[in-house]
């Protein structure tokens, strides 16, 4: 096999021409499609070539798309290029198609994590080549905080909201993070996650514009909005240009994650870490039990979650990557091969227990440091099956090395969740694959391999509502839980529609 | 870069359970019949549940409960021969006409556990079922895995779902029930 393989590359002509292929389509949205508008470069590079031999031109054979720098500027894919169902693997369909998501996984964190200023990842100027990225310019993005205003009003595109306990603090470049339950608490409201320094990790919620404009113009950033609203809630999707009709990239949603950094005792982490100087807004009762108030912190990224709408996955595409120095896996316990320092363990510790909720009170005060000597000891649960793992590691060793030198050599893929069958009748979540996946700084209490019980992007996303009266699927997003009443006043519900009654309440997309 | 090597594929078509290959040849061939010796359970579970074996085993599979009630029934001592009956007859129906009728109660009641553990997600011993009269309640039996409890053939069956465990959307309550066909008799994509 290798032989021939080899033979094969050999006399080669590498058919896959659009090698880093983008779609070209210049025409300005129209005014139907404001919410999802044409996008000019989808990147629909695929995650293989095929590799044909002149004679013998009925054999082909697969080799993995060379992961180079020229991939570091290919852009965001709208939609995942993972059709193919024989390949890299054989015929084994659903290893072809898990590697196709993650190739698209490691496209999208380069794409997103790129500077805001147009730059290539890895080339900012500061530390290890970090920048602002993509995401955190609300050109972009905007955080949670901004669209579900606290009066439940219309927020704005474009406009930057700095809290007057944060104004004095205020400076180029900062980002603003506002404290409310879910920037600390873990979902499920399993407790908080406490580094080694004894700080609190933090947690943000952002969306793409498409998204926004979603919320925007169908009147869903408050509760009685949500009530007034008769329809499913159906977000925009991404998706490849095709013929004459443009791509789209539908709506993308990323939750992240930070630790607090020291300047002057973690100024070794630094050019570790993509980096942000933070103002921590607590807006006080009752979303948070202190403030109002406003510090300003260093943070350092260590988890990095992206949901995508995209047409074949009504059920979202779900990418998860950590900072690789975050905590051991299980195997990396048992046979003690351990660095010296990880955010999230102790390997001094030896009677502290794993993955274990901090005592009470979880709220955190504006130091942001814990009131005990708890800090978090938190370990890999061995979740994914084997060869998504070794399917991963050979991506992460790829995109890692084209990342060497700077900060974003030191964050890992752990893989992607997708739909096997996204148009299934009977099985709303499509069936996702693989069928748990947890983030240990996201996640950290629910991993495991048990239903329902432990961590799956999609198992859990599917159960989201909004605030109607009697609650309805919100497609499967819990941002729109975060909507709040007009003017701080919220009337009796509105008369009760009931629950869709097709189906799964998607639009189903015929099968690939 | 991607090494394509049968031993990576067979890695990765083991799935779940089977998972990483040791670098042998003789575990690699090992590795080999026991996919081939899968395919033909599956076949054969097909044709003692009703059960489409594209229903049993989806191409596309990321649950993988076959792996679980494969290896179920593997530790019994009646496997091999239900296995070799299974080799030798011409297609899947007459190999589990044979089974289910067959003389020697070790093959006969194994099929009958795995038809029960397919529908149930139960393991009952055939040496238990075979016992006249039959016990009530069947002991011992097991939940083969958290997944098994979830994937039992019997809740589609039903039009329903398990106890504290849904994959309908919210809300679906106050919905009708989709079709049993729905349920049980489309083919599944891809």
């Amino acid at each position: 096999m290798r032989n021939r393989q080899t033979l094969a590359i050999g006399f080669a002509v590498v058919l896959a021409a659009d090698m880093f292929a983008r779609s070209t389509w210049a025409q300005a949205p129209t005014t139907a499609d404001k919410i999802n508008p044409p996008v000019a470069n989808c990147n629909m590079t695929k995650d293989f070539v095929v590799i044909s031999n002149p004679s013998d031109p009925a054999h082909q054979t697969f080799q993995s798309q060379p992961v180079t720098a020229a991939l570091l500027k290919s852009g965001q894919p709208c939609h995942q290029v993972a059709d193919n169902k024989s390949g890299l693997f054989g015929d084994n369909g659903l290893a072809n198609l898990q590697h196709g998501f993650d190739f698209y996984s490691w496209l999208t964190f380069v794409a997103l994590n790129s500077p805001a200023d147009g730059k290539i990842i890895g080339k900012g100027l500061r530390p290890g080549g970090d920048a602002q990225t993509m995401w955190e310019s609300l050109k972009n993005y905007r955080p949670l905080a901004d669209v579900m205003l606290a009066d439940g009003s219309k927020p704005t595109w474009g406009t930057r909201n700095v809290p007057p306990p944060c104004k004095k603090l205020d400076g180029p470049g900062k980002i603003v993070l506002q404290v409310g339950e879910a920037s600390w608490n873990q979902p499920f409201k399993t407790g908080p996650l406490i580094d080694q320094d004894s700080n609190y990790a933090l947690f943000d919620i952002l969306m793409n514009k498409p998204m926004f404009d979603f919320i925007v113009q169908n009147g869903l950033y408050s509760k009685q909005g949500q009530e007034r609203f008769d329809n499913d809630i159906i977000f925009p999707s991404g998706e490849n240009p095709k013929g004459a009709t443009p791509g789209k990239m539908g709506a993308v949603m990323v939750k992240v994650s930070w630790r607090i950094l020291d300047a002057a005792k973690d100024k070794d982490l630094m050019s570790k870490f993509h980096t942000a100087d933070a103002l921590v807004f607590f807006p006080g009762p009752p979303a948070t039990k202190a403030g109002p108030a406003c510090v300003e912190k260093k943070l350092g990224l260590i988890g990095f979650h992206v949901g995508h709408k995209t047409l074949f996955a009504p059920q979202w595409v779900w990418t998860s990557f950590e900072h690789v120095n975050n905590v051991p896996t299980e195997a990396d316990v048992a046979a003690g091969t351990l660095l010296d320092r990880y955010s999230f363990f102790d390997k001094n510790c030896k009677d502290c227990s794993r993955n274990v909720t901090p005592p009470d009170p979880w709220d955190p005060p504006t130091s942001l440091k814990f009131h005990s000597e708890h800090r978090s000891q938190v370990v890999r649960t061995k979740i994914l099956p084997g060869p998504v793992v070794s399917e991963v590691q050979d991506l992460n060793r790829d995109f890692r090395a084209v990342l060497k030198g700077t900060v974003w050599e030191n964050y890992e893929l752990l893989t992607t969740q997708w739909p096997s069958d996204h148009a299934s009748k009977t099985d709303c979540n499509g069936a996702p694959a693989p069928t748990y996946m947890a983030n240990t700084t996201l996640e950290t209490y629910s991993q495991g391999r048990v239903p329902l019980a432990s961590s799956s992007c999609m198992s859990c996303h599917g159960n989201a509502t909004t605030q109607h009266v009697p609650a309805t699927p919100s497609d499967f997003t819990f941002i729109l839980e975060k909507a709040q009443c007009e003017n701080g006043k919220c009337g009796p519900p509105a008369a009760g529609k009931q629950s869709a009654k097709s189906n799964c309440g998607f639009a189903v997309t015929a099968p690939r | 870069m991607i090494d394509f090597t049968r031993r990576k594929v067979l890695g990765v078509a083991g799935g779940t359970v089977v998972g990483e290959v040791s670098p042998t040849g003789t575990i690699e061939r090992a590795a080999a019949d026991d996919a081939s010796d899968l395919n033909l359970f599956v076949k054969i579970s097909a044709a003692l549940t009703g059960i489409g074996e594209k229903r049993l085993a989806p191409d596309v599979d990321p649950i993988q409960v076959k792996h679980d009630y494969f290896n179920q029934a593997k530790s019994d001592p009646g496997f091999e021969p239900l296995m070799q009956i299974a080799r030798a007859a011409p297609d899947a129906n007459s190999a589990a006409e044979k089974i289910m009728n067959n003389a020697d109660p070790q093959i006969k009641f194994l099929g009958r556990s795995i038809i029960l553990a397919w529908y149930l997600g139960v393991w009952y011993e055939p040496t238990v079922l075979a016992q006249v009269p039959a016990p009530f309640p069947v002991n011992p039996m097991k939940v083969v895995s958290p997944v098994a409890y979830t994937q039992g053939w019997v809740w589609r069956v039903a039009q329903a779902h398990p106890m504290g465990y849904s994959e309908q959307r919210f809300g679906y309550w106050s919905d009708e029930p989709l079709s049993l066909d729905d349920f049980i008799k489309n083919p599944v994509k891809p």
